[in-house]
Parts: structure tokens; sequence; C-alpha cells
């Protein structure tokens, strides 16, 4: 296929947090509030004269300082993000707002703030308490946090219009964003494809990484670069799966996986367009805060949520995604010592290979996967053993 | 007659195994594995053409499948497929009664469960360290300043064991060095190696969903003291394969070419 036109840039902004965009943004004035969890609800951080970053740390090494001032047990996302805000890598940003989605998250923020890595003398943190349930005390909860930790802070701090109108706006822009991420995913759903998963997963989190206003022009024209590209003629992959599981956001996991011989067809993970890109319905009945936290709570696929009805959901909407999508098997994938997706993958497989019977590969992976041998291996073989059952009549 | 060609691009041995059409073993070569790898297939392909008088070279050969950790390296290979698949395959050609596998590789330890075609059913695979591996044994034994297969022996003539707590390469090393310093049995100690190995495999072959009919492949499958142990810790004999269990990926990968290369 044809090169996508803006790839190249999308792959250079997500090198370093303090991209080119984000740049662009805190020059005209917008403060940039960064946040690490699907958790807090994005419009509610990009509200006029704010923009949201989700952290990343990309290209990570040694993870040896931060190891020090927490633990070798701690997931290794917390751990590179506390090494590379150690290392100055996060001194752009003007706060830090995390849930306690995971304790392990809210040790990490707790160092970066007892070590005083963000230097500006504005920058504050705040800790948000998320839900365990969803319910309608948990939305009550969900909703004085969100006021009390996001945007009471944001006014008081910045001066920033926490209005149900600017919500609201701030929702459109958030929508617009949501609904060309999936117009380009839709493509994917295709028998020969002309996005690859890898390219949409660059989009994808291109989207949680940089400005959104700055980038809406960019994918609108991949979206009308996308509707014109011819596919390869020769079917570019042995069988469809659909990621699942914690946080990805190294560029190298779905292309390892794609270079398997494996299609990305659908991205259930953290940092993935499912739930995390579903647009916000919005009715003026009700105050716009209300309904983001309903819709965010209700729609979450995070493991933290423990109620029956969100445990066995979060399978459905595997299944779900997996027939939408044409997926052959499924791939659960968590961060090595991510304790909430450490369970649920570990459940989850079980229960999608026996009650679902799809083929599962289950793994446990470091944050950054670089070349790993052995995870390619075990791609590989499980892509083998897929391509086989399908040629065979498939599983399902 | 047409030829088709395997090989196991392995991290310490390369392995090549040429079949006929008709699926019978033409050649095989087993080598130590160079810095590079492409070097190493080379060589064994060389070496394997050699003995079948028909190829003038590995262009010659219908159909070539690359396999192991170097498999996507091999010189003109048509495809790489994985070396689980591949040992699936070639266990089921040497012995099609077998259900499960324990690879020991040189760098990693595989349990695999076979399905009646010689299709993989399930595996499971340790992760990015060396416990448990031909490395590990490797280290070992330059412990106790033997070669391979004199340690292998050793633990044999135990009548105690005396366990290794450690199953970290690096530190099992030196936890080998302090009991050889205290005085302890050589033969216990390295009974302690192999009963640690064999519990890693047991995990491996059980996480796999490893029951019966289960065998040994890679370059460990050689070493008597660990099939002795691995028996011991699966309650269960280990059946012994009719050709050598080190060429099970070559041979795997050789069966694949075949069938792919008289389908096309």
């Amino acid at each position: 296929m044809k090169d996508l036109k803006h790839l190249y840039y999308f792959e250079k902004l997500l090198e370093d947090a303090n991209n080119e965009l984000v740049r662009t943004s805190q020059a005209q004035g917008k403060k940039c509030v960064a946040t690490a969890c699907e958790n807090v609800p994005e419009p509610l951080l990009n509200l006029p004269g704010t923009f949201s970053v989700r952290l990343r740390a990309p290209r990570t090494g040694s993870i040896e300082m931060a190891t020090y001032y927490t633990t070798s047990f701690l997931c290794e996302y917390t751990r590179a993000l506390l090494e590379r805000a150690m290392e100055g890598g996060f001194n752009f940003t003007d706060c830090l707002i995390v849930p306690d989605g995971c304790s392990m998250l809210n040790r990490c923020a707790e160092n970066m703030e007892l070590l005083r890595t963000m230097p500006k003398d504005h920058f504050f943190h705040e800790y948000m308490e998320i839900p365990m349930k969803a319910d309608d005390n948990g939305l009550a909860l969900y909703k004085v946090q969100c006021q009390n930790h996001i945007l009471n802070p944001l006014h008081e701090k910045f001066g920033i219009d926490i209005s149900d109108a600017a919500i609201r706006r701030a929702v459109t822009q958030h929508n617009r964003v949501c609904d060309l991420i999936r117009q380009i995913g839709e493509y994917r759903k295709e028998e020969y494809p002309r996005i690859t998963g890898y390219e949409f997963h660059i989009i994808t989190m291109v989207t949680y990484a940089a400005p959104k206003d700055l980038l809406i022009e960019k994918l609108e024209e991949t979206l009308e670069e996308l509707k014109t590209r011819e596919p390869d003629a020769k079917k570019p992959y042995r069988a469809r799966v659909v990621l699942v599981g914690s946080e990805v956001d190294d560029v190298d996991v779905v292309r390892l996986i794609e270079d398997c011989g494996a299609y990305v067809c659908a991205d259930r993970f953290c940092y993935g367009s499912f739930p995390g890109r579903d647009p916000i319905g919005l009715t003026d009945d009700e105050d716009a805060l209300t309904q983001i936290c309903r819709q965010y709570m209700y729609r979450g696929q995070c493991p933290r949520y423990m109620n029956q009805d969100k445990i066995q959901e979060r399978r459905r909407y595997v299944d779900r995604l997996a027939l939408e999508y044409r997926a052959d098997g499924i791939i659960y994938q968590q961060v090595k010592f991510c304790d909430p997706w450490a369970y649920e993958r570990m459940v989850g497989t079980q229960v999608l290979r026996e009650d679902y019977h799809y083929p599962v590969l289950s793994i446990d992976r470091p944050y950054t996967t670089g070349n790993s041998g052995q995870l390619r291996t075990r791609v590989q073989a499980f892509m083998e053993s897929v391509e086989l059952k399908k040629l065979q009549g498939g599983v399902k | 007659m047409k030829y088709y060609g395997g090989c196991d691009s392995g991290s310490t041995y390369t392995k090549c195994v040429i079949l006929d059409e008709t699926g019978k073993m033409a050649a095989d070569v087993t080598l130590r594995s160079r810095i590079n790898s492409v070097l190493s297939a080379q060589e064994a392909l060389d070496k394997a053409v050699e003995q079948v008088p028909d190829l003038a070279g590995a262009k010659d050969l219908a159909y070539l499948v690359g396999t192991g950790y170097g498999r996507n390296k091999v010189p003109f290979a048509d495809e790489n497929i994985s070396e689980i698949s591949c040992h699936a395959m070639g266990v089921h050609v040497a012995d099609p009664s077998v259900r499960a596998i324990i690879d020991i590789g040189g760098q990693d330890v595989k349990g695999i469960c076979v399905d009646t075609d010689g299709t993989v059913l399930n595996f499971a695979m340790n992760d990015r360290c060396a416990a448990g591996t031909g490395r590990f044994f490797e280290a070992m034994a330059r412990a106790f300043e033997m070669e391979l297969p004199e340690f292998s022996k050793l633990s044999l003539q135990a009548k105690n064991v005396i366990p290794i707590t450690s199953q970290c390469t690096v530190f099992a090393e030196s936890e080998v060095i302090s009991l050889v310093g205290e005085g302890k049995p050589m033969e216990e100690i390295a009974a302690g190696i192999e009963l640690s190995v064999a519990k890693r495999c047991f995990v491996m072959s059980k996480k796999a969903g490893a029951t019966d009919r289960i065998t040994l492949t890679g370059g460990c499958a050689k070493n008597d003291g660990l099939k002795d142990a691995i028996e011991k810790v699966l309650k269960l004999k280990v059946i012994d394969l009719p050709i050598d269990p080190q060429l099970m990926g070559a041979l795997g990968a050789a069966e694949y070419a075949r069938q792919k290369g008289s389908a096309q």
C-alpha cells in the first residue's frame, strides 16, 4: 500500500512526550494537563485554555532509579513514567491528575510529587478516587471527584472556565476526534484492509498524546486519503486478532504482532480506541458533568470495576468486538506486574477459551517490547495454529 | 526426485534436515551456531546438500523452511515457521503417538501439546531468562569443570539429592561453587541441578496441558540425568524418539517444506 501522508509525522510526534504540537499549544498560552489513565474523563482536561497529554515514556532504557524509589514489583509502566519524570521528560507539563485506578499509579505520582520532578512553580498534583462499582453511588462519587480534583483546581490555579457551556464545547471537540478515529477504524473490517493495525494504533495514540485541536485537520486529511487508498492485492495477514488488555503505548507491540502474520483488527486496551474513542452523547436535560461521568463509568472496561455485571460485560465486549471485526483469535496481554490486568487476563483468557471458544494467546510482557525474540516466537506460533484452525473451518 | 529442506537456526546449535519427496530423510547436519546466524545456516545447508548427490546447492531444494530463533535469516528459505509448530510436526513425523513435548533448547524451555495431525494444540514458554535451558547446563558443567555428556551422567550415580534453591543461571552457578567448596558430593549436587530443571519442565508441560505420551526434544533431551529427573517429577515414562531429538525442529520444518512444496 502507498504510505499514508501523515504517518511519519504522527510517528515523530510519538517519539517524545513534549512533542511539536504540545510546544505549539503551550506557546499559544494553553496549560498542559498530564494524566495517565483512561478513567480520567478527557473532555474535562481539554477545556478552553487547557489540553491533555496522556503520559508515556517512549524509548525507555533503564528504569533503575525509579525501581529504587518504588520496588521491582511495581508494573513497568509506572516505573518507566517515574524514571522519565526524574530524567526531566515531563518538565513541560503544568499539572498532573491521576486516579487511583491502581495503587501503583498512585505510588508513581506520589514519588513524582515528593521528588519534585516537575519544576514549574505553579505545578500541582491531584489524586482522584474512581468508583469500583458502576451504580448510582459510584456516579455520585465520580462526579464529586471530577469536580474537586479536576474542575475546581483548574479554575482556581489557572482561571479556566469550567462552566457547563465550556464543558459542552470540549465534548464537541472530543467527539469530532472520536468520530474521525471511528471512521478510520471502520476500514479494519474489510477483508483486504486499507489500513494496518499498526497505522491505526499510531493514529489513535497521537490523539492521546497531542492537543486535539491541532490534530483534527491532519486526521481529516488521513480519512480522506483512506477513502481512495488501494489495499494490497495479496492478503497481508494469516489471521485477524483482537488485542486486549492493559497499557499498550509502545509502537513496537502492534508492529511485532503484525510482523508475525496477524492483523490487529480491533484494539481493546488502554490507549486503544475501544472504548477510549467512543463519542460522548449529551442531552440538555442534565448537566454535562453528570452525563460524562455516567458514560465513562458504564462504558469503562477497566478491571478496576469489580461488580459482576461489569466483569461479565468485559468478556461480552471482547466477544462483540471479535464478531464485529471478524477476528479469528484473541491476544490477551498485560504489562508485567500490572495487578488489575494480571487477574483479569488469567480469568478472561480462560473464559474466552472455554465459554466463547476463541483461540487465545495470553502474555505478560515488558513495558518496552523492542524486538523480543521470545515474544515473536509465541505470537508466530499462535498465528500458525490459528491459521490452521481457520483452514479447518474455524473454532467458533 | 525433489528434495525439501528444513533449517533450524538455534541459539547454540544449527540443524538441517533434507527430506525426499516420499518423506524419507536424505541428510541431516548438526553444528555449533556461530555469532552470525546467516553463516551458520549457510554452512549447515551446504553440509546437508553435500550428503545428497542429486543436489548441487541449497538453491536446488524444491522448498526450504527456516525455523528457530534465526528463522528469518536462513538463506534461500521460502518461508519461516516458528520452532513451536516445527517441533510439533517433527515429533509427529518421528512418532505420531506422542501428544506432548518438552523442548529444552539453548535459551528457552517450552511445553507443547500436539494434535493428531501434528499441529499445535497449546503451548507454554519460559520468560526471557536462561533458567532451566541449555545455557544453564553449559554454565553448570563449566562450574564442574566437565563436558556436558559427562555431567549429564553424573547425577545418575547420586544416592541423595542436594536441592539447588536458585533457578537463575548466575546465582545457581555461585551456589554450586559454594556447595562444591563445602565438599558436598558432586553427583548429589548434579542431581539437584537436574531436579531444578525438571521442575521447570514440569511447570511448562502442565501449563501447556500435557497429561500423557510426553517426549523430550532439543539438545538437552540427550541428557540422561535430566530425563530421569523429569520422569520422576512427572511420574511417567518419557517416550524415546526413533530419531535424534535435537533434529525435531529441522525435521518438522522439512516436513512443512515437503507439504507446502508438494501442494504448489
